[in-house]
């Protein structure tokens, strides 16, 4: 397999072939809009541009439901659009993937600058509760790698599962050696059209809606809680770097900002959570070894309190808020904090 | 001859059994009549559009396999979980473009969409438009009733000008949309139909599901309880009279004024 010099938006678009995509349906935007570029010279990939986020996101769940695996690509404005059928997606089980390539917000922002203001709201930008399963790699051969593992991780949960980037990963250029020899999950349920299965955001039980049983609610969001968990163990992805010399200290980062992180190899040991949700649990044991935690990532303290609650710990953190990622200013951040 | 004698005929008998086979019972079989009853209140309209449905259905022999419903939020939107074929009860507004999802992803499927007014002209009117502009290959039945029916009464797009809603306690300052404007100049179907008007209100939905390309039968149905008693009406059987009174058939025509109903057929750039 010979290497390929991709641009991170490319390898997406590539990996979800590989991954079997045969539907995208997608609104421009900067800094993910090379992906829905990709996906129309694609043969055998049916893609629409809707007339926005909202009708994306919908028309991906009639395609999924329909059979074919399916997907759209945004960034925080549409992402934010997509959030009442994410849960509807959620609900009523329908495997997708939505790539999010992450720019400043709140807003409009700085649209061409990377940022990573929206972890919480893959978690809870929907209302009610759902247990999404969301990767957020760190270079343009991981963006290749976890597309594929996005859309093994939709088909086997039945749930739409969120692919996390940003504006400097996605539009960085990395050569890579993109292979096509995946396991690839395939769909098993039976389309739309041979049966009388009734999909409804409704609370429901097979088929039939449920509006005022509180018992059977309960039992559909405690399935589907389980159901995520069980899926999500399977890919148990994170990477440490044990530190090259004797440290006290574990440092925490993610997407962009964690190829930074490695300039310090030699001063911390390095944590970088890949699947962010639902939280890897190795966190606990690797977190134990060292007497300080500091985490830095691209906004005010999105995913610190993630951290701090399944350590039940107090950590440093590093705020680097999104549209710059300077050396200088995070070696005086880390100094200031130590 | 006396009624009694007239009851004992075969030829009497055997009509009325065929009626019942014909028209009252081979359109059940597309529902899930073990779930019935619908949730609607009593003398709601949209019985009558559902049963509607269903006897296009059947009049058109639609297999059960390769039939899809999709329904979006509403008293209209409960319509999808009471057939008995594959059904998608999307959010509020998103029905449209949850079944061109559906149809860009199969084209053998015959996909339908059963809604409200609100939900397909309010919250989801943009995704019409655009289904209107891409010609998608389905076709959407719409509850017109011209209120927001599920949320207690509140004005809809096609709520008329004047009338007192709970949000318009004073009269509705607005003016209803004139949704047959939308299918000008393009290859579309747009029909204008009753709840009173049963055979009407069939054959728009016959002629919608054979039309190929995007059709849309925007159906006037009466939602009693939270429009219609408050604008005046006793009952529902006013509203249908109403309708009787008020609506001409107005088939083959360019474009229909505010009382006329019929079936209007574009055929642009074709
Ligand atoms: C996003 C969102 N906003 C508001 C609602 C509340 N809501 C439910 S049904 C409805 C109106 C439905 O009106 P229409 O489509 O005309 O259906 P009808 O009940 O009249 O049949 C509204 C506003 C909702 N479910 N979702
Ligand atoms: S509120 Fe109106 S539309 Fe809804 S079920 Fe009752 S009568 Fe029908
Ligand atoms: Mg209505």
């Amino acid at each position: 397999m010979p290497k390929q010099l991709l641009q991170g938006n490319q390898a997406i678009a590539m990996a979800a072939e590989v991954a079997g995509v045969k539907f995208f349906a997608g609104y421009p935007i900067t800094p993910a809009s090379e992906i829905i570029h990709e996906m129309v010279n694609k043969r055998h990939i049916k893609v629409l541009q809707m007339e926005d986020e909202i009708a994306s996101i919908n028309a991906v769940i009639g395609a999924s439901l329909a059979g074919l695996k399916a997907m759209t690509a945004t960034s925080g404005p549409g992402f934010s659009l997509m959030q009442e059928s994410i849960g509807l997606a959620h609900i009523m089980e329908v495997p997708l993937v939505i790539v999010n390539v992450q720019r400043v917000g709140p807003s409009t922002g700085m649209p061409t600058l990377p940022a990573q203001g929206d972890i919480i709201q893959c978690k809870h930008g929907s209302h009610g509760d759902y247990f999404p399963i969301v990767f957020y790699p760190n270079s343009v051969a991981e963006l290749y790698k976890y597309t594929v593992m996005a859309f093994n991780a939709a088909e086997e949960s039945l749930s739409p599962v969120i692919l996390l980037s940003d504006g400097y990963i996605s539009h960085l250029y990395e050569t890579i050696v993109p292979h096509r020899d995946f396991e690839v999950v395939k769909r098993t349920r039976p389309p739309l059209g041979t049966g009388n299965r009734h999909f409804t955001g409704l609370s429901h039980e097979n088929s039939v809606v449920k509006t005022a049983d509180a018992d059977n609610y309960r039992r559909l969001i405690a399935s589907l809680q389980e159901k995520q968990q069980l899926t999500a163990q399977r890919y148990n992805y994170y990477e440490y770097c044990a530190c090259t010399k004797e440290t006290d200290t574990l440092l925490i980062s993610f997407g962009a900002l964690s190829r930074v992180a490695y300039y310090f190899r030699n001063d911390f040991a390095l944590y970088r959570p890949i699947r962010m949700y639902p939280l890897v649990e190795e966190i606990k044991t690797i977190a134990a070894r060292y007497k300080r935690i500091l985490m830095m990532e691209m906004n005010t303290g999105q995913y610190v309190h993630e951290i701090e609650s399944i350590l039940r710990r107090e950590i440093q953190f590093i705020p680097i808020l999104g549209g710059c990622i300077d050396l200088g200013e995070i070696k005086r951040e880390i100094a200031r904090v130590g | 001859m006396s009624t009694v004698e007239r009851r004992g005929s075969s030829l009497y008998v055997k009509s009325l059994r065929l009626y019942f086979m014909n028209t009252d019972i081979n359109y059940k079989r597309y529902l899930k009549l073990d779930l019935l009853p619908t949730p609607w209140c009593p003398g709601c309209g949209n019985g009558i559009v559902l049963k509607a449905v269903c006897q296009a259905f059947d009049e058109l022999n639609l297999p059960k396999e390769g039939t899809v419903i999709v329904s979006g939020i509403g008293c209209a939107g409960r319509s999808a979980g009471f057939f008995d074929l594959d059904s998608v009860h999307t959010a509020h507004g998103r029905a449209i473009p949850v079944a061109e999802g559906i149809k860009y992803a199969n084209d053998a499927l015959t996909v339908v969409v059963l809604s409200g007014d609100g939900d397909l002209l309010g919250i989801g009117g943009n995704h019409l438009l655009h289904a209107i502009r891409r010609n998608t290959n389905i076709t959407v039945v719409c509850y017109a009733n011209e209120i927001y029916g599920m949320t207690g009464g509140q004005v809809s797009p096609l709520t008329p000008h004047n009338a007192k809603t709970v949000t318009s306690p004073l009269g509705n300052a607005d003016f209803p949309i004139d949704v047959q404007s939308y299918f000008k100049n393009r290859n579309s179907y747009f029909a204008r139909t009753t709840a009173f008007h049963l055979n009407h209100l069939k054959k728009s939905i016959v002629e919608a599901l054979k039309f190929k390309g995007f059709s849309f039968v925007e159906a006037r149905t009466m939602c009693i309880v939270n429009y219609g008693r408050r604008v005046g009406y006793k009952n529902s059987h006013e509203m249908l009279m109403h309708y009787k009174e008020f609506y001409k058939v107005s088939d083959d025509t360019e474009e229909l004024s505010q009382n006329e109903i019929g079936i209007l057929r574009h055929t642009a750039g074709l």
